[in-house]
């Protein structure tokens, strides 16, 4: 055996630790709870100089996926991990990974999949793999999420099928236990052995083509290859356990069971909550009643055999599915084992119910009560396990709030007026604009002294129009709608962040139609949607096509510049050099390495008829620039507006500070203020103007996040953002004053 | 690295299991305290053990549990759910105290730690079940030692555990903060011996039974009574949400005779918290400040930073119990049964930025 050392720790470490020593080339990823801890947990060890892994952050799924099969195809030994809607964007790159033949390794820390949004575990997200032609582990302890790592990637390479490690989110992924790792690097390194690259790609004297068009004949036989290395794994699936217990001394199969051998009644299950029906089982035994438990270690290939010997002797089975195939009579771990026990001719009787989604508890009481259920034969087939009906008579004691109708926000305080050269907006000042009532209230779980709420008063302030407003998934989202909860005294409408202008496309385009059609009432309606700046990461195409095809709507972004609610993830427009759980600062990593990236300006190079920019330190240009963009979105056409959206806590700042951090960015120019109004560039504050400019490390010295650029050793990255800072103002400049720009 | 020798735990449940359950409020650091009391079961005292908390948010002011589990070293942890009969618990914030739930599950047996200041007399009256109770004025020696309160707790939950030697604890957070934080290191070794030491040596045993329930403003939908597909038709709602659990002992104080009613405060409040009502002022008829919805105030201070005349002011909350500038929101058309509730059920599940960020500000 193969000397080990002890950890603490989760089943996200665990993998970030299998990562470390196997060596890869390159992560490509996008972060996404529960699995980001992976991303985390490497990057540091990178800062630490602790791996070489290249890892790029995409910026979404579905190009992380890209990342990864280029590297694969480029002969890397390729990484990635994701979760939930995550899992369901990166999809259809799934089946070009597994039917070009390119093995690598995706961990699932699964997760419930939208709508509505939840981010707790089940399996619903795990089970759409199961025709992509990967192979499936699933390890239901934090020990086998370091061991099936390994073990998978061994067989996904002997197979050249790509292979799935798939574990509980939060139960297994963030809890933390004792557990075993190989102490030396080289015995990982030794049983994965070197990695075999039949078809080199980077061989000019042999060039090869990937990624053929195929006619039907050829599909098939293609098909049928994917079919034949699928079984490979099966047959050399025993040899490889094998070959892992020679070295570690853990003993795994394609299934394991508990008290399995004499039990009448057997209850099959997958991932954390087997372990908790193994202590259910034990006090049953303890009663004289006869029951056991079984899981899967591999769902792909499907363990038919194994399951049936496991259950061979019992009268009952019963399948909990922590997802369901609606319409179909159960989930799919029910499905599948129905149909392998069928094949083998037994006689059980199978029943099936659904458990736990969206991470709903499991304890050792559940287990027991379903298993007495099951022996006492109620008759159900199938059914939901932890519903409940609710209170019937549920007293309606009315609305908190009188609703937002036009009559109450035409307040008649903004002057809007129309001139050959654009829009103007008059009379907006703090004190008149104090009565129109607020579109959100009070109650919503912001963090204290949050820049979200601030801006969002700010932007709705002026305009006396009814708003529909549509979020994209970001803290904002989450703060506000609480369920049973809701912030929102205005029609709101949630969609996932690679796609709310697309929807408010719809959305909108409906109203207009209905308005035309006389349905509802005609008048002006200002659709909005909010968007943080991850939103416009991952839905920047969305966006930027919205854009493009010119629906009269208002996109608001407010930028923190991070992830915030995941945790604080670098998102692209991070200022370079800061630090985050995806840019650590050590001695081989200095924060993040690119520029932030320039929406307003990918926006205005759109041609929409308005982009501007708003800082809540100017609260009267952030007032008259929202009313603005909202006339533009009623009449015109698409109108961009982005705010610097403060937030304290992973800014890691004070609180009350926020105002005053906002400003700096304003006058050190790293968020300047300007509008583009078809298409003529007007700078709206010129800090030099006012002698208030400020050098970008002031700003910086103020967060705790970039505090560390003071230092002398990261002049160059100082010198690099003050410079590129500077360029961009100046030719914001150029265009302000030159009227062809 | 493993002790030879293994500790006996005291007491266990039916299934072999010694269980610690925290309540904290986000920022107070329970995720890295559950993690060290793990890992000092593993490393330090020859048990077998895990850790893990709630998953919720770990935005400041949001409440966060931890889940600690013992057994023996040879047996396997295999009950992942969290903890429900407690044998410690471990309560990081006096602010709890008024919540029932935060007791759930206590036996008569159970230790509970509380960060307090106040005498046991005083807890006694505060403390609503069951339990023997233990004080430690983790706040305050966290302030004088310029540690953070989770250490300290840390370190009076391993005193009153009964079976964990000092030199343990102490290199279970030299493990956990001495390599990345070396400069934090001492602040935090005095702040943990303190907690183990200073916490009290005598329980006061309570035996009140009385774990009321809440009444909530909210529905309560189950499949049969929410309307289909989560869609919320009670706009609004968060209203009844009383947020002031958010606030960290100070609160604005508004000198209305200062007041020129600008409106600055109104434009930085992320918590519209100001109750602007048409009116006169100096000869004027323009918006009046009437006065802040404390409900919703969670003490972030922004606007005592903005006010250009000084008419908000921040202030000890404890020196002002009475607030008299207190309006509740004045747009309601029904008063709600305010609950207080700390925060959403959100969603920040790393804990690594958030505990580098505290240990670098020297945060208690």
């Amino acid at each position: 055996m193969e000397e080990q050392q002890t950890e603490y720790a989760s089943g996200n470490e665990m993998a970030a630790i299998a990562v470390r020593q196997i060596g890869y080339d390159v992560m490509g990823y996008y972060p996404i709870t529960p699995s980001t801890q992976i991303a985390e947990k490497l990057d540091l060890m990178r800062a630490e100089g602790e791996t070489d892994l290249t890892m790029i952050a995409a910026e979404g799924e579905h190009s992380a996926a890209g990342i990864c099969y280029g590297a694969a195809v480029g002969g890397g030994r390729v990484f990635n991990a994701t979760s939930a809607n995550g899992l369901l964007y990166a999809l259809e790159q799934f089946p070009v990974q597994s039917g070009t033949r390119y093995p690598m390794v995706m961990n699932v820390a699964c997760r419930t999949v939208s709508g509505p949004l939840s981010i707790k575990a089940d399996h619903s997200d795990l089970m759409y793999l199961l025709n992509t032609g990967w192979l499936i582990f699933f390890a239901h302890t934090v020990q086998e999420v370091y061991d099936f790592n390994l073990i998978a990637l061994r067989l996904a390479e002997e197979v050249r099928l790509p292979a799935v490690v798939a574990f509980d989110g939060f139960f297994t992924s963030h809890q933390k236990c004792r557990c075993f790792r190989f102490a030396n690097d080289e015995a990982v390194k030794a049983f994965i052995g070197p990695k075999k690259d039949p078809y080199p790609f980077f061989d000019f004297e042999h060039p090869i083509t990937v990624g053929s068009y195929m006619n039907e004949p050829d599909i098939m036989q293609n098909k049928y290859q994917l079919h034949l290395a699928m079984e490979k794994a099966r047959t050399g699936l025993p040899e490889c356990f094998s070959a892992y217990q020679t070295l570690s001394g853990r003993q795994y199969a394609e299934c394991e069971g508990y008290q399995w051998e004499d039990a009448e009644m057997i209850l099959l299950l997958l991932g954390s909550t087997y372990d908790t029906a193994t202590v259910a089982v034990e006090r049953m035994r303890r009663q004289g009643k006869k029951v056991g438990v079984v899981t899967l270690n591999v769902l792909r290939p499907f363990p038919a055999k194994a399951v049936y010997e496991f259950c061979r002797h019992a009268a009952c089975i019963l399948v909990a599915d922590r997802q369901d195939s609606y319409g179909a009579g159960g989930g799919n771990l029910s499905l599948e084992v129905r149909a392998a026990m069928q094949k083998y001719r037994s006689t059980a009787k199978i029943k099936s119910l659904v458990y736990g989604l969206g991470g709903m508890d499991f304890f050792v009481e559940d287990a027991v009560r379903i298993m007495e259920d099951a022996l006492c034969d109620d008759g159900r087939d199938f059914y939901y396990y932890g519903i409940y009906a609710g209170e019937k008579e549920a007293e309606n004691k009315g609305p908190f709030f009188a609703p937002l109708t036009a009559e109450r926000t035409k307040l008649g305080i903004v002057n809007v007026t129309k001139l050959k050269k654009g829009i103007e907006a008059g009379g907006l000042n703090l004190n008149a604009t104090t009565a129109m009532p607020k579109r959100i209230a009070a109650g919503h779980g912001a963090c204290p002294g949050c820049g979200i709420p601030v801006n969002l008063n700010l932007l709705l302030r002026g305009i006396e129009d009814p708003v529909v407003l549509l979020f994209q998934t970001g803290c904002g989202m989450i703060v506000t709608t609480p369920y049973p909860k809701t912030s929102f005294k205005v029609p709101y409408l949630h969609n996932l962040f690679q796609n709310g202008a697309a929807t408010l496309s719809g959305l909108a385009e409906l109203c207009y139609r209905k308005q035309q059609q006389g349905e509802i009432p005609a008048g002006d309606i200002v659709f909005i949607m909010v968007s943080g700046d991850g939103g416009m990461d991952i839905g920047m195409g969305s966006a930027l096509a919205t854009a493009i095809r010119g629906h009269r709507l208002l996109l608001f972004e407010y930028d923190n510049g991070g992830y915030m609610n995941t945790g604080y993830q670098l998102s692209y427009s991070t200022p370079k050099g800061a630090k985050s759980a995806t840019s650590h600062v050590g001695k081989a990593q200095s924060g993040k390495s690119f520029f932030h990236k320039d929406m307003p300006q990918i926006m205005a190079a759109s041609n929409i008829p308005y982009v501007a920019t708003v800082a809540e330190s100017h609260p009267v240009d952030f007032m008259r620039k929202a009313v603005k963009a909202a006339e533009y979105a009623k009449g015109y056409g698409t109108a961009y507006v982005k705010a610097l959206s403060a937030c304290p806590l992973n800014w890691n700042d004070a609180p009350a500070s926020e105002r005053s951090v906002i400003e700096a960015a304003v006058n050190s120019c790293y968020f300047p203020l300007y509008e583009v109004e078809q298409g003529k560039t007007s700078i709206t504050y010129d800090p030099d103007a006012y002698g208030k400019k400020i050098p970008v490390l002031d700003w910086l010295s103020m967060m705790g996040r970039t505090k560390h650029l003071q230092q002398s050793k990261y002049q160059d990255i100082v010198q690099e953002l003050q410079a590129e800072v500077d360029r961009r103002f100046r030719c914001l400049r150029a265009k302000s004053e030159h009227p062809y720009l | 690295m493993e002790k030879a020798t293994a500790v006996r735990l005291p007491v266990t449940d039916q299934d072999g299991y010694y269980e610690i359950r925290l309540e904290s409020i986000g920022g107070l650091g329970a995720n890295l305290c559950g993690s060290m009391l793990g890992e000092l079961g593993s490393s330090e005292l020859g048990l077998n053990s895990t850790s893990f908390s709630s998953y919720g948010s770990e935005k400041t002011g949001t409440p966060v549990k931890a889940y600690i589990r013992y057994c023996e070293k040879e047996k396997e942890i295999r009950v992942h759910s969290p903890v429900t009969h407690p044998h410690i618990l471990g309560i990081f914030h006096e602010a709890l105290l008024s919540d029932p739930a935060v007791f759930e599950g206590c036996m008569p047996d159970t230790d509970i730690i509380i960060n307090t200041e106040h005498s046991p007399q005083e807890i006694v009256a505060l403390t609503q079940v069951s339990g023997r109770v233990y004080g430690v004025p983790a706040q305050k020696i966290a302030m004088e030692t310029h540690s953070r309160i989770n250490v300290v707790m840390f370190g009076a939950i391993a005193k009153i555990m009964g079976f964990v030697p000092l030199e343990a604890v102490k290199r279970i957070c030299e493990h956990a903060l001495g390599r990345k934080y070396p400069h934090a290191l001492p602040a935090n070794m005095e702040g943990l011996t303190r907690g183990y030491r200073e916490v009290w040596t005598e329980a006061v045993c309570l035996e009140k039974t009385t774990v009321q329930t809440v009444k909530r403003d909210l529905p309560d939908w189950g499949y049969a009574t929410a309307p289909d597909g989560g869609i919320n038709p009670q706009y609004g709602n968060s209203i009844c949400s009383d947020v002031s659990p958010s606030r960290q002992g100070f609160a604005p104080v508004f000198l209305p005779e200062r007041c020129i009613h600008c409106g600055l405060c109104d434009s930085t409040c992320p918590d519209m918290v100001f109750q602007f009502a048409p009116g006169e002022y100096r000869g004027k008829q323009m918006m009046i400040n009437r006065g802040l919805d404390y409900y919703h105030c969670k003490g972030c201070l922004r606007c005592v930073e903005i006010c250009p005349v000084h008419a908000l002011i921040a202030e000890k909350e404890a020196d002002h119990p009475d607030k008299q500038w207190f309006l509740p929101n004045q747009d309601l058309l029904r008063t709600p049964s305010y609950y207080r509730e700390s925060g959403p059920d959100g969603y920040i599940t790393s804990e690594s930025y958030l505990t580098e960020k505290r240990m670098e500000r020297g945060e208690v």
